[in-house]
């Protein structure tokens, strides 16, 4: 038991401490709530419960980083449990007579054990993190040099914040748990429920100053608690209570539809309370791990973008201008002049890697993809991506091309595609801007075009009617234009007559998928991929043969991660007898091909070391396989150039899963045949290990 | 200070021109018209001008017709302060006639200096300019690459081939052919063009042909005969045997 000065000097320091944390939780909730409201709010208390079941199972923070992890949920299980152990050793200050030290009660036994279990393990916990980012000082956490850093995160305050939190955590409990082996040592007992601190306490045997060391270890536990709570609101270690609260705002739509901006007449976000709420809170459930920035293909190809210090940078702008952002007129500065460079925001690929692996439910992508509207209201981007908007605004594409051309790769075809403006289709085929115009996807296209000819589906096209459906449109900030192209194709489709929407491409599929119902248009779409599995499972599909080759297979963002489509075409892929060999970067952790979100259109920033796509082919090349299987257009035209970029043609191989049912349907001997005599020769030059390539490439026309 | 800027629509050559039945004409049914991107220069150093202060009132006048709407609610959400259509009465049958329409228009309106683009594809001589500034008896100078305007003059500068910079020194009232802005020109964003379109109104002026008949006539109109194609050649061999057929080798 505490003096009964200790008695009131713990009270005051409640009183002083508690006060001053008070005041700056009220800050922090008024900077929180000058956001624009949370989207997904509704049924909050179920949604809170649910987020705190996550929690409790460590379930978000299990999805990467195993080690990590474990030593993670010993300190969360650990803290969790000290929050009865606080309650216990105030009971003990103040209540004359309170102890459990050697009780034989067995509620006090089972605390006593699980309160000296869990001091292990927390500070086990600790030490791990302490060294991990002291002594070994992972890459992970060190931003590329040209990322825009707040100053107060530039002076070095994540490993000073870390540093505090790490060893008040180290003295909180190492303290308590000294206190009782001090305990147990003037009692000279041997406690069997308080192993460890049993194991330690002879060595105090006798020792003068026990009581001293009683009263100072308990100072040093609680104290230190109290002591702790000011700093607490600005700490990384609020994630603990502010982690929940924003997995409970996590939204609960498709991950592939946008918001639409808050306001239409200043869409996007320029400044901190443009933000929804909730994602203002992001900034302080972030406990500065970079998970996100581990698996960011922007900050990995050397790009000044790091949706970490995105979410840091808010938190040390906010925590040092709390006073004037909780006041009546905030601040003036613009997210651009703290949060991240322009260039940062334009160098996001919308791949979703940082949002899908946050454990704390931050979504760094979407204040990117808000500030981008933002710019692009203001007319402030990227000279390209202005081209390449006005394409599509003039001509419904991205290439710059004629609409009136969008059909011309049929030209090559033996046979006619229907116009399904005009005729009934069974299947609508969106056929999507790059299928339709790229060079290096029109032999897929065609492909895809025999195969369903061969299978007698009944499809069409709409040919000039159809405009890039603007999934990267909308992703690029350009919501204006997007609602545009999505209502033009909305309605083209809605004069034609059809029962189902098939594409070839990702980014088409999710927008057509995700966001068209909002606009009005309510169809039923599927990717190639679940499509012709579909078919050969229905046996429309004959394959006639097993290609009986190796290759690995390419997670299409748009595919994976948005839409959960990972089995389809791995076992597409084997039922034509090709060896999947996994990537160790696949399904949910697979790593984007840089061409995402408009990326596509806007050129590499020049710090850019390493494409994705180049980092992404480094990796396959690694595995001893040929082929490169893609489900996505425009990954055929990026790896296509990473394969000569980082000099792997002649043993890598770009190939769409189309391709491969086109020559498992034996498509490939039939077109063959009717090959022009010079394309033949040109397969027979080719050189053996070849040979197989050349028949995948061997153009129809 | 007040600049006009004169926009023109122009067939978009994305797309492949047909020639009309009379073989005089381009098939216009087919086109797809766009903003002359000379004109985009043009209309983009007018609004720079105007945010530099240099300028107050930047006013974009096209011709009434298919696409006008379009091109001048565009231009106000640029940061045009007014735009108006030009309603031809007639036809402008040759590009002389066009621009002394332009020029009735423009002189209605009234500026300080009247900005376009120097040429375009259906002017490749770039005759806009000179013959509005003759008509209204004002100063000309085109192929411009950037203005400066203090009080009533204007600092004109020009880009000669070979790398030489010129400065000009005009009064206004001026007739500027733009061939290139200060930068490039701004995107203008749908969503804010649908706003402008819900607030802005469009104003309309008048120009009536009364020049009578072109002096111009048109002949033909054909697209360029196809040539013969390239051959590829496999080997140094087959270079020599080609220029010994044609008698060089």
């Amino acid at each position: 038991m505490l003096t009964s000065y200790e008695q009131i000097a713990f009270i005051l320091l409640i009183i002083v401490c508690g006060a001053i944390a008070f005041q700056r939780f009220n800050e922090l909730i008024a900077i929180v709530r000058k956001g624009q409201p949370a989207a997904h709010n509704t049924e909050f208390i179920i949604r809170l419960i649910k987020a705190l079941v996550d929690v409790g199972a460590q379930k978000t923070i299990a999805k990467s980083r195993p080690v990590s992890s474990t030593f993670h949920a010993l300190i969360f299980f650990g803290f969790s449990f000290y929050v009865i152990v606080n309650v216990n050793d105030i009971l003990e200050a103040y209540v004359h007579g309170w102890t459990t030290v050697a009780s034989t009660n067995p509620i006090a036994q089972t605390f006593n054990i699980l309160s000296d279990l869990f001091s292990m393990a927390v500070l086990s916990g600790v030490v791990f993190f302490l060294i991990r980012r002291f002594v070994f000082k992972p890459k992970a956490f060190e931003f590329n040099p040209n990322v825009k850093l707040e100053p107060g995160v530039a002076a070095g305050g994540i490993k000073r914040d870390s540093l505090i939190v790490g060893v008040f955590i180290l003295v909180h409990v190492g303290s308590r748990w000294l206190g009782t082996v001090f305990h147990l040592a003037e009692k000279q007992h041997f406690d069997p429920f308080m192993p460890t601190a049993s194991v330690v306490a002879p060595l105090f045997y006798n020792s003068a100053g026990l009581e001293v060391g009683i009263h100072v270890a308990w100072w040093l536990a609680m104290g230190l608690i109290v002591m702790f709570l000011p700093y607490f609101p600005k700490s990384k270690h609020i994630h603990l209570m502010i982690a929940p609260l924003n997995l409970a705002f996590k939204r609960d739509n498709a991950f592939g539809e946008l918001e639409k901006p808050a306001n239409k007449s200043k869409p996007g976000a320029k400044e901190l309370n443009d933000l929804p709420l909730n994602r203002v809170l992001n900034a302080y459930a972030c406990i500065m791990c970079n998970r996100c920035q581990e698996v960011c293909p922007a900050h990995e190809s050397g790009a000044p973008l790091s949706p970490g210090a995105l979410e840091i940078n808010k938190r040390y702008y906010i925590n040092r201008n709390a006073k004037a952002l909780a006041g009546e007129n905030g601040t003036a500065d613009a997210l651009l002049d703290y949060a991240i460079s322009e260039d940062g925001v334009w160098a996001c690929t919308t791949c979703f890697a940082c949002a899908n692996i946050c454990p704390v439910g931050n979504e760094p992508i979407m204040d990117l993809i808000d500030m981008r509207r933002n710019q692009v209201f203001d007319a402030q981007m990227p000279a390209e991506l202005a081209d390449a908007l006005r394409g599509l605004d003039e001509q419904g594409n991205s290439l710059g091309e004629s609409a009136r051309k969008r059909s011309g790769w049929t030209k090559p075809l033996d046979f006619k595609v229907k116009d399904a403006t005009k005729d009934e289709v069974k299947y609508l085929w969106f056929v999507g801007d790059y299928a339709s115009y790229n060079q290096n996807c029109l032999d897929n296209t065609r492909k895809f075009a025999e195969i369903l000819n061969e299978a007698g589906i009944d499809f069409g096209i709409m040919g000039k009617k159809e405009k890039s459906a603007g999934n990267d449109v909308r992703r690029a900030g350009e919501e204006g234009l997007f609602e545009v192209l999505a209502e033009s194709n909305i309605e083209a489709m809605n004069e034609c007559n059809f029962e189902e929407v098939i594409t070839t491409d990702p980014h088409t599929f999710n927008t057509i998928k995700n966001e068209y119902p909002a606009l009005g248009g309510e169809f039923k779409v599927n990717h190639y991929s679940t499509f012709l599995l579909d078919m050969i499972n229905s046996g429309k599909i004959n394959l006639k043969k097993k290609l009986d080759i190796r290759a690995t297979y390419h997670d299409p963002c748009y595919l994976g991660r948005y839409n959960g489509i990972y089995k389809a075409p791995r076992e597409l892929m084997e039922k034509c007898g090709v060896d999947v060999v996994e990537m160790p970067r696949n399904k949910s952790n697979s790593f984007c091909c840089g061409a995402g979100g408009g990326r596509i259109w806007i050129p590499d920033h020049e710090d850019v070391k390493k494409r994705p796509s180049e980092n992404r082919m480094e990796e396959a090349s690694t595995l001893g396989v040929e082929y490169f299987a893609v489900a996505c257009p425009k990954d055929m035209t990026m790896f296509s150039d990473a394969i000569k970029t980082v000099g792997l043609e002649g043993k890598m191989q770009t190939v769409d899963i189309v391709d491969l049912v086109w020559q498992a349907m034996g498509l490939d001997s039939k077109n063959g045949q009717e090959a022009s005599s010079e394309k033949s020769a040109e397969a027979e030059k080719s050189t053996n290990n070849q040979a197989d390539l050349n028949k995948i490439n061997v153009s129809l026309n | 200070m007040k600049i006009l800027v004169l926009l023109r629509q122009v067939p978009d050559l994305v797309e492949d021109l047909e020639v009309d039945d009379s073989g005089k004409a381009l098939d216009v049914s087919e086109i797809k018209f766009k903003l002359n991107e000379y004109d985009e220069h043009a209309l983009e150093e007018a609004i720079l001008l105007k945010e530099r202060g240099e300028a107050d009132e930047v006013v974009a006048l096209t011709q009434e017709g298919e696409g006008s709407e379009k091109v001048l609610y565009t231009a106000l959400a640029k940061g045009a302060t007014l735009a108006k259509s030009i309603a031809i009465s007639g036809e402008a049958s040759d590009s002389a006639q066009f621009a002394k329409l332009m020029a009735e228009a423009a002189k209605a309106e009234g500026g300080d200096m009247i900005m376009v683009g120097v040429q375009s594809v259906d002017d490749r001589d770039g005759q806009l300019a000179p013959i509005v500034a003759a008509s209204l008896d004002m100063p000309c100078i085109s192929a411009v690459t950037g203005v400066k305007v203090s009080g009533n003059t204007a600092s004109i500068f020009k880009e000669y081939s070979g790398g030489i910079m010129a400065e000009f020194e005009a009064d206004l009232p001026a007739v500027i052919g733009i061939q290139a802005a200060e930068q490039p020109p701004r995107y203008a964003p749908v969503s804010k063009i649908k706003q402008i379109q819900d607030s802005a109104e469009i104003g309309s002026l008048s120009a009536s042909s009364s020049n009578g008949a072109s002096s111009i006539e048109v002949l033909a109109l054909a697209p360029p005969p196809k040539g013969e194609g390239a051959k590829m050649l496999d080997s140094g061999k087959d270079l020599l045997d080609v220029l010994k057929d044609l008698g060089v080798a």
